[in-house]
């Protein structure tokens, strides 16, 4: 698993990054797509390792969770500006 | 006095007028202490009732290292004018189970929520979580190193996680508990940390256990979810105690509704009468019950608490796919599984709970409810993914809808058939 899971990491963060040029925030079932011969809790499980990694971040509404990548699209600071 | 400022709130102080305890004065009278936070959150509501709009802006990416939930993040848009709660993150925390709590533990949060956020709580939130309202982004990760290391809790769910088990009073308190909800309860929220910290579904899953089919923590209307304790066997009845709720000796209800004067007690009227399938008789003075026929209503039991006792095979009902009325209106869960054995480590219990999510991960649109796949994809297809028998009761009709279908696999010859020798036989 170990070879594996760093294979479908890379598979996800150049998925993600393709697709945030067109739509800054995705879903996990967006993901899913980067590999569909892995099933989701395996998606799910590397794409939780890329944000713990800084690679990937999560934009949460409450409801749901949507997976970004840094750096593309509105940063928190553009959206909301710092604090003092 | 503290040095803050109060902004005018005409409107916002016509809701201290009412007959009871308002929300404004708490908050007023915490920011008056020295929160600004309160003071500036009272303003901004006012603006809000002005303008008929929201000023507050939704979601951000903030939270605490390795978790996805348990933070969601909120933003003022008008953060000139009300400063203090530019940034307004609130934080989930994961209640302890049934809501147990001493004074020294409240005492403590409250201290730790006054020192590093806005002091407002909300005990509890809809799912159950004690939610602490308002904070920065900078004290996210102290508040949480606080909360865990000082007063051993977690963060609870939020986002497409799962969300914060709930449970009723269980066993703890309440002698009709078929089951250890409060054990249940804990034992899936450790079972399933990584689903409750890192989002892994289409939307939120929520789990909510009650003890009895009195289900006092609403499972069934709440949780994607239900799980409600039942029982297997005969309803246990002391037959003198039936008596002396007839004789007047013992109080209908434990003595509740005695507030007024509702005459002498009618075991026909108020019991037997009410009995949703006709299930109990009197034979001479004796109360008889076919328990076949029991629903599991509970209402004989709640009215006769000392002379009725639910069974002792005890075990659980599942239950799947409630939801707030978001798409398509509200939606209770509906049965799945009538009984499950409730014994620790819950194998059978969680063997329904993959096959759920395997289903569902695959399966479910962005923002789909597990109640919304089932009603998309019917209740055949949920029998099929689950590997369930059908039986009568998946079906409030089951007469009139069996609402299980052949598939072409289990019929001899398939869907081929000579219309010219079937017509041969019938006419047209």
């Amino acid at each position: 698993m170990g070879a594996n899971i760093e294979e479908l990491k890379e598979k996800i963060l150049e998925f993600a990054k393709k697709k945030a040029k067109h739509k800054s925030k995705m879903y996990i079932k967006d993901l899913y797509k980067a590999d569909t011969s892995a099933s989701p809790r395996e998606i799910k499980k590397a794409a939780n390792m890329l944000v713990q990694e800084g690679k990937l971040e999560f934009f949460s509404s409450g409801s749901t969770t949507m997976y970004g990548v840094p750096g593309i699209g509105k940063t928190e600071e553009d959206q909301f500006g710092t604090l003092d | 006095m503290a040095d803050v400022k109060k902004h005018d709130t005409p409107m916002c102080d016509e809701l201290k007028k009412g007959p009871w305890p308002s929300f404004v004065d708490d908050i007023e009278q915490h920011g008056l202490k020295g929160k600004q936070e309160c003071l500036d959150l009272l303003g901004l509501l006012e603006l809000s009732f002005v303008h008929k709009e929201t000023h507050w802006k939704h979601g951000g990416i903030v939270g605490v290292f390795g978790y996805g939930g348990g933070v969601i993040g909120r933003y003022c848009d008008v953060p000139e004018d009300y400063p203090s709660i530019a940034h307004f993150h609130t934080m989930r925390v994961n209640q302890p189970a049934s809501k147990f709590y001493n004074t020294a533990f409240l005492r403590k949060i409250c201290d730790i929520w006054d020192h590093r956020g806005s002091g407002m709580t909300n005990f509890h939130g809809s799912t159950g979580d004690i939610i602490l309202l308002g904070t920065t982004t900078d004290q996210l990760e102290p508040v949480f190193y606080d909360l865990t290391h000082q007063m051993n809790i977690d963060l609870g769910g939020s986002g497409s996680n799962l969300r914060t088990p709930a449970c009723c009073i269980g066993k703890a308190r309440c002698e009709w508990s078929c089951i250890d909800t409060q054990q249940v309860c804990y034992d899936l929220t450790q079972e399933y940390q990584d689903e409750l910290h890192r989002p892994a579904f289409p939307y939120k899953f929520k789990f909510k256990i009650s003890g009895c089919p009195n289900d006092c923590v609403a499972a069934i209307a709440r949780s994607d979810f239900s799980i409600i304790g039942t029982w297997k066997d005969d309803i246990r009845i002391d037959q003198s105690a039936v008596k002396a709720y007839m004789g007047g000796e013992l109080k209908p209800n434990a003595g509740a509704h005695s507030d007024r004067d509702w005459g002498p007690f009618d075991i026909q009227k108020e019991v037997i009468d009410l009995c949703p399938t006709n299930c109990m008789w009197m034979e001479g003075d004796e109360l008889k019950i076919d328990n076949r026929e029991c629903t599991r209503c509970m209402h004989c039991i709640n009215v006769m608490p000392d002379a009725l006792r639910p069974g002792t095979e005890t075990g659980a009902t599942i239950l799947l796919g409630a939801k707030a009325p978001i798409l398509d209106g509200a939606q209770l869960s509906t049965l799945a599984v009538p009984f499950v054995p409730m014994e620790a480590p819950y194998d059978e219990l969680k063997e329904v709970v993959d096959k759920v999510w395997d289903w569902w991960m695959v399966e479910g649109k962005n923002r789909e409810r597990f109640g919304e796949l089932i009603q998309r994809q019917s209740l055949q297809e949920m029998i099929k993914r689950l590997e369930l028998k059908p039986i009568p009761q998946h079906v409030k009709e089951p007469r009139s809808n069996p609402y299980v279908f052949w598939s072409e696999d289990e019929v001899e010859g398939g869907w081929d058939r000579d219309i010219a020798e079937f017509r041969k036989r019938h006419a047209a």
